[in-house]
């Protein structure tokens, strides 16, 4: 499983450095946001906005918002370019099981771009000479985040082996991801909260938004809420695609047709 | 325990409400040693019945065992299998060979280091270490495809699967596929091969079963079959042509002649014609064979041309 996993982080570490100009454009752009993100270090219109506007909130916040958009193009994507370049039914011949390997593979893609950012913003830092808090409490919510993304992606994932074609759901999903994130689920009371709970990613957002725009402590019942509304979407999104691919094997579409 | 074993494979496809029979009743089995040629027209079922064997198509009835596993209930049966499918790629175009056979290797349950290891031993014995470090996509057809062997052959499988494997491929490239079945083969695994190009069956397999329909029209060894479809007729060709006191107890005899060629019906006789013949110089006495061609266009248009009982 370590040597599958170990696999499947070179391939994706080979993959991206041969894309290099891609790559390069990609990382070029990244490091402006950033700048710009830290220059300015106030209210910023688009993403940022989501965890607060603090500069800690608003560099997280893009950074998650990023990832997230990594983690749904790199999955659902992903299966489009294998069957549209005829490797994706070699990627079902395997003793591990296919849901098993794209969850390792896309987890070892996701800590190539991590540590993209994270090189880029420490490199920004040294250079600006800011500074930015990233307290350790904020990992879990964060990873809760980014298993709710999982999930999403997996869902989109499993759309796209039964239908093939799902370019057109992804920006809608880009959207939907935004709301996810930005709703102010952790103010919502009465039967609303309970909804606030049920929306994928949402707790784990507010948890962040309360600890880095509100400085409060980490809340261990809305964690475990949080922890649960993750392991549940990512579950979910498993499973999900489990039984897509089932269908499609039972249809004899998995490489096309 | 057989390495492949495939009992009543049924599938049908549900396609804008029409249901299409793509296989019927289809069995197998296979031993190590062995190549299978799965022959049929176009549409016949071959991709549908190999990717029922692989667990990438689910049949709607019938049983699979691979060395005793079944790969839609065991993923662990696919440790035993590599295949090469049909038209698609197989490969990462964007990857070296050395990279692909690596990254298959994990991928088909190696560790890394046994699957460094089997790289190397495949890049060397396919003929392709001086080309591992150049992208598959640079790389000609036939070396694509030659890779693609190895690669479904880097966990070292039993049973191996292979799509029209010479589909497309120019006349060398098909010659070193066909050293490679042939060798592979001898190692002791199992090779299932689908193509339309009989002669290559004729060449490679040592048994051929011919789909139709979807449903299993005749499986025999194939020297077997080529014997049945054979006629028993023997064609003595001369150097020189014959004199006419010969010729007269040639065709006594039941011999035919025409020009420096003589036909005989019966192989009783051959050596009775061969006695009248001696010392006359001989180009070839040859058994007229029937070819996998024939064959195939015999069962499958039994119309057009009635094949013998079987
Ligand atoms: N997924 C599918 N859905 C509907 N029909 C299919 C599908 N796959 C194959 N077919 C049809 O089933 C028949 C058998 O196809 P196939 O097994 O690919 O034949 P072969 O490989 O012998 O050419 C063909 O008529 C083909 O068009
Ligand atoms: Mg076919």
């Amino acid at each position: 499983m370590l040597d599958l996993f170990l696999a499947e982080l070179k391939r994706s570490w080979i993959l991206l450095s041969r894309y290099a100009t891609e790559t390069m454009g990609g990382i070029i752009a990244t490091t402006f946001v950033f700048y710009g993100l830290f220059l300015s270090s106030r209210y910023i219109a688009g993403p940022g906005i989501a965890l607060g506007d603090r500069l800690d909130s608003v560099i997280v916040g893009y950074i998650l918002w990023t990832l997230m958009l990594f983690i749904m193009g790199d999955v659902a994507g992903g299966l489009q370019d294998e069957a549209r370049t005829g490797t994706l039914e070699q990627m079902f011949l395997t003793p591990y099981g296919a849901a098993r390997v794209f969850v390792i593979r896309a987890i070892g893609s996701l800590s190539i771009q991590l540590t993209l950012n994270i090189v880029i913003v420490v490199a920004i830092m040294l250079i600006t000479g800011s500074q930015l808090a990233f307290p350790p409490i904020l990992v879990p919510p964060f990873i809760t985040a980014l298993l709710g993304a999982y999930g999403l992606a997996f869902t989109v994932g499993s759309l796209t082996l039964v239908f093939k074609q799902v370019r057109q759901v992804q920006s809608i999903l880009q959207f939907g991801l935004l709301l996810l994130l930005a709703a102010p689920t952790e103010t919502w009371t009465g039967s609303l909260r309970l909804v606030g709970w049920l929306m994928p990613i949402a707790p784990a957002a507010g948890l962040l938004r309360d600890v880095m725009a509100r400085g409060l402590e980490l809340d261990g019942v809305r964690m475990a809420i949080a922890s649960l509304n993750g392991l549940f979407y990512f579950t979910g999104g498993v499973l999900l695609f489990g039984w897509a691919e089932r269908l499609t094997k039972r249809q004899g579409r998995l490489g096309g047709y | 325990m057989s390495i492949l074993e495939a009992h009543h494979l049924y599938k049908n496809y549900h396609l804008k409400g029409k249901v299409l029979a793509a296989v019927q009743d289809v069995s197998l089995r296979m031993d190590g040693n062995e190549v299978l040629a799965f022959l049929g027209a176009n549409g016949a079922g071959k991709t549908t019945t190999i990717k029922m064997i692989a667990g990438l198509i689910l049949p709607d009835q019938g049983s699979v065992r691979i060395s005793g596993r079944d790969p839609h209930r065991d993923p662990w049966a696919l440790r035993s299998l590599g295949a090469v499918l049909e038209g698609t790629r197989n490969l990462y175009w964007r990857l070296t060979p050395e990279e692909n056979l690596e990254y298959f290797g994990v991928l088909r349950g190696l560790t890394r280091s046994g699957a460094r290891r089997r790289t190397l031993e495949l890049l060397d014995r396919f003929d392709l270490t001086h080309k591992r470090r150049e992208m598959v996509q640079t790389l000609s057809r036939g070396m694509q495809q030659k890779l693609a062997i190895a690669v479904a052959l880097i966990h070292d499988p039993q049973l191996l699967l292979l799509d029209e494997p010479t589909l497309g491929l120019d006349v060398e490239a098909t010659e070193t596929v066909k050293t490679i079945i042939r060798e592979v083969a001898a190692e002791g695994r199992a090779i299932l091969l689908t193509t339309h190009q009989l002669d290559i069956a004729e060449e490679l397999s040592h048994r051929v079963a011919i789909i139709q329909n979807g449903a299993i029209a005749i499986e025999q060894p194939t020297a077997t079959l080529i014997r049945q479809f054979s006629g028993t007729a023997y064609t003595i060709e001369l150097a020189l042509g014959l004199d006419s006191d010969r010729m007269s107890k040639v065709e006594a005899l039941g011999g035919v002649v025409k020009g420096n060629t003589i036909y005989v019906r019966e192989p009783e006789i051959v050596y009775e014609v061969l006695d009248l013949l001696k010392p006359l110089p001989l180009i070839k006495v040859e058994q007229d064979q029937a070819s996998l061609t024939e064959i195939f266009l015999q069962v499958i248009h039994p119309v057009n041309a009635p094949s013998p009982s079987l």
